[in-house]
């Protein structure tokens, strides 16, 4: 992307200071979100690194008490997160974390963790103001013989990182990155905002990974990756020309305001061929020659014609291919790491288009035995992800707890009250991949609740309830016929002694009537171990089934995967070129986001 | 048919012996015991016109051993030990002394603790199985309840009480003021004899109605016996009522309220016994009882104040159910004996109308002995079914 020399400067100086006045906007509104967010951007960007570079990640995080913070009930904490991705070069390393809106990730329309370039960069903010200590960066690349030891902060007024402290040392790690942040915060460790609870839903997303975690005074604790493979992040996709609103419309116009308006629509926009470009101008009123000129020269009358005309055409659907998943298997092995899992069920839905986005939903419920005895009447617990990372905040509206309180648990055998959340010892988690999410407000803690997208939710959620609920059936019965054995033990012996009582009986022949009932009753019993033993018999040859049908599943999913392959190839040829193919998001680079003020202004 | 009779307590003994020596040796032997009892319900009910009173069918419960029952049939036996106990001693107990004996033991025994009763109706139940396997009263295993009614007013009646230990009390009714004698637990054990002839006895659904008409003074005007019924009639009064057919020559008038409700559950129960009595109704009826009213003609006749079945009433319209189902399941208004009874619930179901027998005291509310001239009136004229 093109930088935009005249106004780069005016706009980062606001842009810095700007987050700096609001870093509640981004994360930062109370000590414990402090903390949490902290600690997620980290882990999110060292994740987003390894992946990208087709590193397994191993990741360390620290978290320990310092003292007392600065302000009122806080704590001084320091955070540090060490990663084994591909180390920062020193150039880009105040960039990375001192500076507001740099990133690589601006691609647009791949699920990367990382999206904006403000994430660790207000981390560095929040650490100078509450501590007046930048961030310690500890980093080093694979060719590299010394590491890099440095403090970053960040000058608010031009909008800059700047190196301190700079040192060259031996590190033990071949490459990777560690940061550390000293900030006064709250830890809170379960329920909305906690730390494992983050952890957890990482954990569970992430089955590549290996994570240590070492919590304050809690014994460290190491999860081992479940799967060798990093998963492959789709490529990004335009968006499709049905996704937009007017004002987003424009603004995306704005952003392509160099290019020639055949390329913006070609390429800013998925679906749309060169001749399609010209009909849709043909159909605005537009003459033909413009298709040539850039977009800057259309007048905003133009471009509302232009939006017009494209709401009211036809196009094809949109592409799945930008979506991802982990997949049935990957989700069931690292299901078994988020605790005592009993059992558990998983879905992937296959890529599906909601109002015109390609989305992609999983679901895992996982039952726990720890708090089988508590945890009956108290809601399950929700783990909701959107591109991969963890949602913890404003969970109400939701399109994620909308979908889970609509589904009819009860006939899972799950409790609920209707239209409210599950209850037990269960964690319903659900991830939503889509290039293109909306959410409902600026903290991106909840995705906008769309009929479709809910529909799309409640369909995975339902498959994994019907799987789940075979399980919970099973163990009733189990339970019941257990329970009938341990009847027949507690009472046959007591009734041949009252009556041995009673009749003043000999030894002999209590014994003998000892027998006698064991014989008896052991019938029973023998009749309820068979019926044990069938009910065993018949879920074997049901998990067979399922796994025959997993088979297919992923023969399927393959089969699926090839023609997608066969269109886009047949469609490249039609279009020539390919997006995706652009050099400038698949290389690594650093850009300034476009920083169009009017851009900037729609962004904050 | 069989004719129950009360068994003496050394042949109840021999029974639950001979009962736990089958289970036990059905045990030794592999078998599954079985225990049969009478089934005790309105379908398995005969009513003799002959004998007067409900007497069982040959349908049978059976409990047999096995993973359902293994409680209960363990239960019973811990239970019917500590009868047997009460048996020997004499010793006699309420069915909720009985729930305490019971976790006292239970309590001491930690092998026993699986038996432990979560509230009475569980023991209660325990002990009605008994009754119903060993075919006998609960009062005959020494199980006492605190039987209400049968307060019994009369200046010519005498009661002789043989006491546990042979002793022979004598009781002189007419000593008593207006204050009732009441039978309690086994009037078997009583003995009547009437000081002159008595001219009817009288039994009363409502105790207080009873009261009321012997404080002012019917029982000195009339050789009579007045006898409160208290609502639905327990087994000691039932067994007095008996008694009193049995042993002083006296027509018996009973008179309660005109409702479904009066005459299956009270009025038929006092005359041919219940369904969950069923295997001794032979001593807890008394089938020459009649029914003085109120009568449905008495309702025309006195112009007395009546309820419609209020439609929107569940309760009401339960009683109406009632009524119906009297006359198609209760053999005792399907017999051809009591068609004229039947009729009443016909005539109840048709005029959707419920009468209180206190009704009569708005014939002529100024005379407090209204009532008892009606019902002298009603006796003397036949005026009774
Ligand atoms: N641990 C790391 N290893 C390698 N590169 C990193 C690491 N952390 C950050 N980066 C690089 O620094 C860039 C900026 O990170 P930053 O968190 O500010 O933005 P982002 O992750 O792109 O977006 P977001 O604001 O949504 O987090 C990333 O795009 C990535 O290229
Ligand atoms: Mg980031």
């Amino acid at each position: 992307m093109t930088k935009n020399k005249a106004n780069e400067k005016i706009v980062a100086n606001s842009t810095a200071e700007y987050f700096a006045k609001n870093l509640q906007q981004v994360g930062f509104s109370s000590p414990i979100k402090a903390v949490l967010t902290t600690v997620k951007e980290a882990m999110d960007n060292a994740l987003d690194a390894c992946e990208e570079h087709g590193i397994l990640p191993n990741i360390r995080v620290d978290i320990k008490k310092l003292g007392l913070g600065s302000l009122k009930n806080t704590d001084r904490i320091s955070i540090k997160v060490l990663d084994n991705g591909p180390g920062i070069e020193e150039k880009y390393v105040p960039m990375v974390f001192g500076q507001y809106l740099a990133s690589s990730k601006f691609g647009q329309g791949r699920p990367s963790r990382g999206q904006q370039g403000i994430g660790i960069s207000a981390a560095t903010t929040w650490a100078l103001q509450t501590s007046a200590i930048g961030a310690k960066v500890t980093t080093k690349r694979e060719n590299e013989r010394k590491a890099l030891r440095c403090v970053v902060v960040t000058d608010l007024k031009k909008n800059e990182g700047i190196l301190k402290d700079k040192e060259k040392i031996n590190w033990e790690n071949p490459h990777g990155t560690e940061v550390e942040f000293i900030i006064d915060g709250k830890i809170q460790m379960n329920g909305e905002g906690g730390l494992l609870t983050y952890l957890r839903g990482t954990i569970l997303l992430n089955p590549h990974m290996t994570l240590t975690y070492h919590l304050t005074e809690m014994e460290p604790v190491t999860v081992e990756r479940v799967i060798d493979e990093v998963p492959e992040i789709p490529k990004a996709t335009p968006p499709h020309p049905h996704t937009m609103k007017l004002g987003e419309f424009l603004s995306y116009a704005r952003l392509f305001s160099s290019h020639k308006n055949a390329e913006w629509l070609c390429k800013g926009f998925s679906r749309v061929s060169p001749n399609i470009a010209a009909t849709l101008f043909k159909n605005s009123g537009l003459p033909k020659t413009l298709l040539d000129k850039k977009v800057n020269t259309l007048t905003s009358d133009q471009l509302k014609k232009l939006f017009q005309t494209i709401q009211d055409s036809e196009f094809q659907a949109p592409s799945t291919k930008s979506v991802m998943s982990l997949g049935e298997k990957a989700l069931s092995l690292s299901v078994m790491r988020l605790g005592k899992v009993d059992y558990f069920s998983v879905v992937t839905r296959k890529p599906a288009i909601c109002d015109f986005k390609p989305v992609q939903v999983e679901v895992a419920i996982a039952r726990l035995f720890e708090k089988k005895s508590d945890g009956e009447d108290s809601s399950v617990q929700i783990l909701r992800f959107a591109n991969r990372v963890p949602l913890q905040f404003d969970k109400a509206s939701c399109a994620i707890v909308k979908s889970i309180s609509s589904v009819n648990w009860k006939s899972y055998s799950i409790k609920q009250t209707k239209g409210n959340l599950p209850s037990g010892p269960y964690i319903i988690a659900v991830s939503v991949v889509s290039p293109f999410l909306k959410f409902k407000n600026a903290s991106k803690e909840t995705i906008d609740a769309t009929d479709e997208l809910v529909t799309e939710i409640r369909k995975a959620l339902m498959k994994a309830g019907q799987s789940l609920s075979r399980h919970i059936k099973k163990e009733a019965k189990t339970q019941e016929l257990e329970n009938k054995i341990k009847h027949i033990e507690k009472f046959g012996p007591v009734l041949v002694n009252t009556l041995c009582r009673i009749l003043g009986a000999s030894e002999a022949k209590k014994k003998k009537a000892e027998e006698g009932i064991e014989k008896i009753l052991g019938r029973d019993n023998l009749k309820t171990r068979q019926q044990l033993d069938e009910v065993e018999e018949r879920l074997n040859v049901h998990l067979a089934s399922r796994k025959d049908q997993f088979d297919s599943f992923i023969k399927e999913d393959e089969e699926l995967q090839a023609r997608q392959e066969a269109l886009l190839r047949a469609e490249e040829e039609i279009l020539g070129t390919r997006y995706n193919d652009d050099e400038t998001s698949s290389k690594k680079e650093f850009s300034r986001k476009k920083k169009s003020s009017k851009k900037n202004k729609s962004r904050l | 048919m069989v004719k129950y009779g009360i068994k003496d307590q050394k042949s109840i003994e021999k029974i639950a012996m001979g009962l736990c020596d089958t289970i036990l040796t059905d045990l030794t032997q592999g078998k599954r015991p079985r225990l049969q009892a009478t089934k005790s319900s309105l379908d398995n009910a005969i009513y003799s016109p002959t004998l007067g009173y409900l007497t069982p069918g040959p349908k049978k419960t059976i409990t047999e051993l096995n993973v359902a029952s293994v409680k209960k049939m363990s239960r019973a036996i811990f239970v019917l030990d500590i009868l047997l106990k009460n048996i020997k001693t004499g010793a006699v107990n309420t069915k909720r002394e009985l729930y305490y004996i019971c976790k006292g033991l239970l309590k001491q025994n930690p092998e026993l603790k699986p038996l432990d009763f979560e509230d009475q109706p569980e023991s209660d139940g325990i002990i009605d199985f008994l009754c119903e396997i060993i075919e006998c009263y609960r009062e005959e295993l020494n199980c006492y309840a605190n039987d209400r009614g049968g307060q019994t007013y009369s200046k010519c009646l005498i009661v002789t009480e043989t006491l546990p230990n042979g002793k022979k009390a004598k009781i002189d009714l007419s000593k008593l003021g207006t204050s009732p004698f009441t039978p309690k637990n086994r009037p078997q054990n009583l003995a009547l004899t009437a000081s002159k002839k008595i001219e009817f006895c009288l039994v009363v659904e409502s105790e207080g109605t009873a009261n009321t008409l012997v404080s002012n003074g019917m029982t000195e005007r009339y050789d009579c016996i007045v006898v409160g019924a208290q609502g639905v009639p327990s087994n000691s009064v039932r067994a007095w009522v008996k008694r009193i057919q049995e042993q002083v020559d006296v027509p018996i008038y009973f008179f309660g309220d005109l409702d479904a409700y009066t005459l299956q559950n009270i009025f038929r129960t006092l005359k041919a016994g219940s369904a969950a009595s069923i295997i001794r109704n032979a001593d807890f009826s008394a089938p020459e009882v009649r029914f003085l009213g109120v009568l449905p003609e008495d309702v025309k006749k006195y112009d007395l104040f009546s309820y419609d079945v209020k439609s929107n009433d569940p309760s009401e319209m339960r009683s109406l159910k009632k009524a119906q189902d009297a006359l198609e399941n209760d053999p005792f208004f399907k017999s051809q004996r009591n068609r004229p009874l039947a009729k009443i619930l016909e005539w109840l179901i048709e005029n959707k109308k419920r009468c209180e027998q206190q009704a009569f005291f708005s014939v002529d509310a100024n005379d407090p002995l209204a009532l008892e001239k009606i019902l002298i009136k009603k006796i003397r004229e036949g005026s009774y079914i």
